[in-house]
């Protein structure tokens, strides 16, 4: 959990702090039944607490991880007449697991490794033997392509009544 | 919406999503696939024969005293992998094999005299096709040399040593062994085995220090056996037979021993794989491959995918992926330029030996076009040997054996290093399928989101193992075979 943080704010004490925080979360939070998946609710936690840390300081502070990927994820925003502004986060999360989906095995384990583990873009190259370059570039598509999925007509959020 | 909102969104994405992913896609592949092996046919099937004659320069004299046809003095022991889980398996079938994969993997370290090796012995060993095929297995040569280098002493070793780019045969000895593990596969999905045999004349004592250090280092069985019989020979062929599965018998037929041999060193690789993504059945038709001899119609494979291309000044660029690690480069000169002048090419030498990072690279969709081809070549390596420096062996004056052997007044040197190759690559079905051929200028960009690849001429491959190291590399002049 410790990686996990620092590689989102890229600043050791404030890795450290976030961890903390999120023990005293998960002390207050965790469900009288397991979670389903232990990785993926104490993830979300530090995930969680890494922006609350970053919108409260970033104009302070240069948390270079969590920037990068804000940045990056920038590339999956569909054009704002096509989509209403204020999809609810729930809405927004269930719609890309679904898009996820759709994915070839190793785009999508790209994907969720960039975005949700924040593994640096040079060891994901490592993993896939492939180069870097290349890597992002599959990234950007992705990105692109989850953009792309938003602007589908059988998206229409509104006449489904997600909005 | 912004990057912001897609942060939280991505957050809370399905925990199934967050969980699969811990694994990397090759992991998560082996999951849900399906065990091929025994279902059908390899796609991909390749096996070599290299070997390695010694003889003495007159003088000896062979005991043919009967007894057994051949006896193990040293047998090599192969690591033990655990078999590759089909399905459905257990959790802990699985982690059994990918532990008994881990074991297998070697970090070999600074490996620029190997691709010094590789590159230089490449270029020595493809030049000069006469317009037919020829296929080269650096590593196989890379091994066989390595037991050669154990075998002998003095400026003979120090010819080799130097070939191989390594300071001491301690160091050349620790190489070969990781070089050798990191190659290995054996689990019932990859084969990938470079084996090693010795076949010594009964007639002769030999260094057991030496026979156990071959097993245990380069996993090279030693056999003893009465020269010029045909039951040896046939042992030998056996072996060979059975190290290639059974796809170089008209050339392992061939291989005899007379009763002057000293020693045969027999060094082959075998390896079998399955591509990542399979060509389509449908897609296969016949197309004009435009060879040196004339143009020849053969069946292409095609297809489609989304992966990385290459070009250079004078070629272009791309692999093929296998299932279980390892890939086929596919090397295509630009029009005028032959595959053997490619070899003499700074840039293209750098990308088929060097390549770790290359900036004419480009992520588009590729639509490729591959003749199905089956190319073998059978070729004796002595002269190329001697051009790169490595003569002293073939010199009975010069030829140092001593480590080998404990009869030091016997004048022994090599009398012939034969390498035959086959590759074979496959699929099922012929049906045809057009594509616009624009052939690929090796200095221009490609176009933004796609390109053509058209292997309808002359060109290089290159097959890598898991470990990145080349297993083969090979011109196919006539995909349709010699």
């Amino acid at each position: 959990m410790a990686a996990y943080a620092l590689r989102l704010l890229g600043l050791r004490e404030d890795a450290e702090e976030c961890v903390n925080d999120t023990w005293y979360a998960v002390w207050n939070k965790i469900p009288p039944d397991r979670p389903a998946s232990l990785g993926a609710f104490l993830g979300r936690i530090t995930r969680n607490l890494s922006i609350s840390r970053w919108r409260r300081n970033h104009a302070q502070k240069r948390y270079d991880g969590i920037e990068i990927l804000l940045s990056e994820l920038e590339d999956c925003v569909p054009s704002p007449s096509t989509v209403e502004a204020s999809v609810e986060r729930q809405v927004l999360a269930a719609a890309i697991s679904d898009w996820l989906d759709t994915l070839e095995d190793t785009d999508r384990w790209l994907f969720i490794r960039r975005y949700w583990y924040a593994d640096p873009v040079k060891e994901l190259a490592a993993e896939l033997k492939e180069q870097p370059n290349n890597c992002s570039q599959r990234l950007l598509r992705s990105a692109k392509g989850c953009a792309f999925f938003w602007n589908r007509k059988e998206w229409n959020y509104e006449r489904e009544g997600y909005v | 919406m912004n990057g912001k909102d897609m942060y939280d969104g991505v957050t809370d994405i399905r925990d199934d999503l967050i969980d699969g992913a811990k694994s990397s896609p090759k992991r998560q592949k082996r999951h849900i696939k399906a065990r091929w092996f025994g279902a059908v046919a390899a796609v991909l099937v390749l096996a070599i024969l290299g070997g390695i004659f010694l003889r003495p320069d007159g003088g000896l004299t062979v005991r043919p005293d009967g007894g057994l046809t051949a006896y193990a003095l040293a047998e090599a022991q192969y690591p033990q992998m655990a078999p590759y889980p089909g399905e459905p398996h257990t959790e802990k079938e699985f982690e059994d094999w990918w532990e008994s994969v881990k074991a297998q993997r070697r970090d070999l370290g600074d490996i620029s005299s190997l691709q010094a090796f590789f590159r230089n012995s490449s270029g020595v060993f493809l030049a000069d096709t006469g317009g037919q095929n020829r296929v080269y297995s650096p590593l196989n040569v890379y091994m066989a040399l390595s037991m050669l280098a154990q075998l002998t002493d003095g400026e003979s070793r120090g010819q080799i040593l130097t070939l191989l780019g390594s300071d001491s045969l301690d160091t050349l000895r620790r190489q070969a062994s990781d070089v050798w593990n990191a190659n290995y596969r054996d689990d019932g999905a990859l084969t990938s085995i470079l084996a090693s045999s010795l076949w010594l004349n009964k007639g002769i004592s030999f260094n057991q220090e030496t026979l156990d250090t071959l097993a245990r280092d380069f996993y090279a069985s030693s056999y003893q056996g009465e020269m010029g019989t045909d039951a040896y020979d046939k042992a030998l062929q056996e072996w060979l037979n059975q190290q290639t599965g059974g796809l170089l018998a008209d050339q392992a037929g061939n291989v005899t021993m007379d009763p002057e041999t000293v020693l045969a060193l027999a060094t082959t690789v075998y390896y079998q794989a399955k591509w990542g993504h399979e060509f389509s059945e449908d897609s296969t038709g016949p197309r004009t491959f435009h060879s040196p001899t004339g143009d020849i119609e053969t069946d292409f494979m095609h297809q489609r995918e989304d992966q990385t291309y290459y070009w250079g000044e004078h070629f272009a660029a791309i692999s093929q992926g296998f299932e279980e690690g390892g890939e086929m480069w596919f090397i295509l000169p630009d029009e005028g330029i032959t595959p053997e002048k490619l070899l003499a090419d700074e840039e293209a030498m750098e990308f088929l030996f060097y390549r770790k990072e290359w900036e004419n690279s480009k992520f588009l969709f590729v639509n490729k076009s591959i003749p199905k081809f089956d190319v073998s070549s059978q070729f004796d390596l002595g002269d190329g040997l001697r051009k790169l420096g490595v003569t002293d062996v073939f010199d009975p004056s010069r030829a140092d054996f001593t480590p080998m052997t404990t009869d030091a007044d016997v004048p022994i040197a090599v009398s012939g290093a034969n390498h035959a190759v086959r590759v074979v690559i496959d699929e099922e079905g012929c049906t045809a399928a057009a594509f616009t051929v624009m052939l690929a200028a090796g200095a221009a960009m490609p176009p933004d989101e796609e390109v053509d690849f058209v292997l309808d001429r002359p060109f290089l491959f290159c097959i890598t193992g898991d470990s990145g190291l080349p297993l083969f590399v090979g011109i196919v002049n006539i995909p349709a075979g010699d």
